[in-house]
């Protein structure tokens, strides 16, 4: 077991430093002349040379890249265009609201998904599969700027019982959660039930119906424990959809988080800022894949004989 | 006489294809064909949208603006009184176009990629794998928004960005399969009487993969019209006065509370579009996965 952590561990270092690398290079493959954009149009040639200087794109890339990397293993980000502060401390402000609205979207979504997809699959070609399905698949198709601008309305502006603009108190959660566990929802969903199908079909299932099990029994203690070990990898996956559909849920509910600030951050070419906040997201998407496939070898037997 | 009567019995015991086959399971789907017949007639309106539409996508009318849906103005007006069906219907071009532009791309760059991938092993094998892992540590979206951060907004870059990061998901697929084809024995036929690998990957694992990348295909549009719509929307994809279905409703947002259906209708648009691709992808998977048939 500790071999395979390990194993998988090192995996990820050379992703890691190609992301590194790639965010590195992203100000640097911009067409046209870095210091001219962040300086801006009707900067003077001064002010150019000024912020190519503090910005240290005179020196060779080689010394710019050490640079770099030094100091993001420092934990310097760099300094915010748009606000003059460490990009950092503009990170860390925001980062616990993200967190906090995607935690509480995996809940409720990872339950609701396990939920219709066992109902649905295990009532495969009836009446409760189709509902459950084509729900599903509206799920996926809806989208998420859409459903929020439509809970805005009838929550918010005709119902008036939450707020528009959203906090980071329970209330203000609630509409961008639902926009943004959606589709996630939908896609456990379908994933949960082709999985229970699956199962369904195994020897095993129809001895433990010939030994007279209760159907309830069979469902949950054998269809459900087994299909759970590959729906826990799907859910963990689903972590990274959550963190892009941040961008556009937490845009339309003004939320403040790291989505939103990167929108922000695109909008005011604040450049220092994007790359740090790309690079965390992915820091964030690897280390979860890395998480998802531990607890996958701890849930699943046939992995750790391995 | 004699021959018309032998064509007759050849009608009757058709020979089953894998390809009537196919179409055989793909027909009992109901929701599937419906989903292929509103497509087919989403390209007609792609094509001819602008010669229905009743109005001028660029015409202001500042006598009728911000109007309900009525008679006149199926879907009602915008804040310069330009008619929002007429709008609605010349945005599924472009949404149409950005979906098949941006899957069409990725889709050949991921099979060539996945056919190396596989079929090669060894370094290239490690070194496309490689970069498709690093593609994939970017969620989606997030890759995109540094694709256009680096090149800059507008609807072509969208598409490239959109274009990127479907290809890895193509590649693994096709790698996959041409990792189990690889092996079989009508392949190292083919190997040993000579054929050339560029004619045993193409002519012999190629036909093995197309169902994947067909079902993938489907999928891959739907999400991709989400995408692309979801950058317009945030402002970095198409720009006024485009008719994308995503920056209407980004524009609908600051009529909300006086005008909802400025929103509601181009969401509904989106929403249909992408629902018929994935109904169309279940349907093909269902009809062309050999793992499904009972």
């Amino acid at each position: 077991m500790l071999k395979y952590l390990l194993k998988r561990i090192v995996g990820t270092i050379p992703t890691l430093i190609i992301v590194v690398t790639f965010v590195f290079l992203f100000v640097r493959i911009i067409p046209g002349d870095p210091a001219r954009l962040v300086a801006g149009e009707q900067a003077t040639q001064q002010d150019v040379e000024a912020v190519r200087e503090r910005l240290g794109l005179n020196k060779p890339v080689t010394t710019q890249y050490i640079t770099y990397v030094s100091g993001l293993l420092h934990g310097d980000l760099g300094t915010s265009l748009r606000t003059k502060r460490p990009v950092l401390e503009e990170i860390s402000g925001r980062f616990g609201n993200t967190v906090r609205l995607a935690a509480v979207t995996l809940l409720w979504s990872a339950i609701a998904g396990v939920l219709f997809g066992v109902w649905s699959g295990t009532h495969r070609g009836k009446w409760q599969d189709y509902t459950g399905m084509t729900v599903a698949v509206s799920g996926i198709s809806l989208p998420s700027f859409w459903i929020g601008f439509l809970l805005i309305m009838l929550l918010a502006v005709k119902m008036k019982i939450l707020p528009t603009t959203s906090s980071s108190d329970w209330k203000g959660l609630i509409m961008p959660s639902i926009t943004l566990g959606l589709g996630i929802a939908a896609i456990i969903a379908r994933f949960t039930r082709s999985s229970i199908v699956e199962i369904l079909k195994e020897d095993y299932i129809r001895t433990a119906r010939a030994k007279g099990i209760r159907e309830k029994v069979v469902v949950w203690k054998h269809v459900f424990r087994n299909s759970m070990i590959s729906v826990v990898t799907v859910v963990g996956l689903q972590f990274g959809f959550l963190l892009g559909g941040s961008v556009v849920t937490e845009t339309v509910f003004a939320y403040p988080g790291l989505g939103s600030l990167l929108i922000e951050s695109v909008n005011y070419r604040d450049y220092p800022a994007i790359q740090s906040l790309i690079l965390i997201f992915s820091l964030q998407f690897i280390v979860i894949n890395l998480l998802v496939d531990v607890l996958y070898a701890v849930l699943n037997p046939e992995i750790k004989l391995q | 006489m004699k021959k018309n009567k032998k064509i007759q019995t050849q009608n009757q015991d058709r020979i089953r294809t894998p390809f009537s086959e196919a179409v055989r399971k793909f027909k009992k789907q109901k929701n599937a064909v419906i989903a292929l017949c509103f497509i087919i007639f989403l390209i007609f309106l792609a094509f001819f949208g602008d010669i229905i539409a009743p109005y001028k996508i660029n015409e202001y009318d500042y006598s009728a603006i911000l109007q309900g849906p009525s008679l006149r103005h199926f879907f009602g007006t915008d804040e310069f009184g330009r008619d929002l069906f007429s709008r609605i219907l010349s945005g599924t071009k472009i949404s149409l176009a950005v979906g098949f532009g941006a899957v069409t791309v990725g889709a050949v760059c991921g099979t060539i990629l996945g056919l190396l991938a596989g079929y090669y092993g060894g370094i290239i094998d490690s070194i496309i794998m490689r970069i498709c892992d690093v593609l994939f540590a970017f969620p989606g979206i997030i890759l995109a928004i540094a694709i256009v951060a680096i090149l800059g907004s507008g609807m072509t870059n969208v598409v490239i960005a959109v274009a990127v990061f479907s290809t890895p998901t193509f590649a693994r697929l096709v790698r996959s399969r041409t990792l189990t084809l690889k092996n079989s024995v009508f392949v190292m036929a083919a190997k040993n009487i000579g054929v050339s690998d560029a004619g045993i990957l193409f002519r012999h694992i190629l036909p093995g993969a197309i169902p994947d990348i067909i079902v993938q295909y489907s999928m891959s549009f739907g999400s991709s019209i989400l995408t692309a719509s979801s950058l317009s929307f945030l402002g970095m994809g198409a720009q006024p006065p485009t008719p994308e279905w995503g920056l209407l409703l980004s524009n609908g947002r600051n009529y909300m509370t006086s005008a909802m259906y400025v929103t509601i209708f181009p969401g509904l648009a989106i929403f249909l579009t992408v629902l018929s691709f994935n109904l169309l992808g279940d349907g093909l998977r269902d009809a062309l996965d050999p793992k499904l048939s009972e």
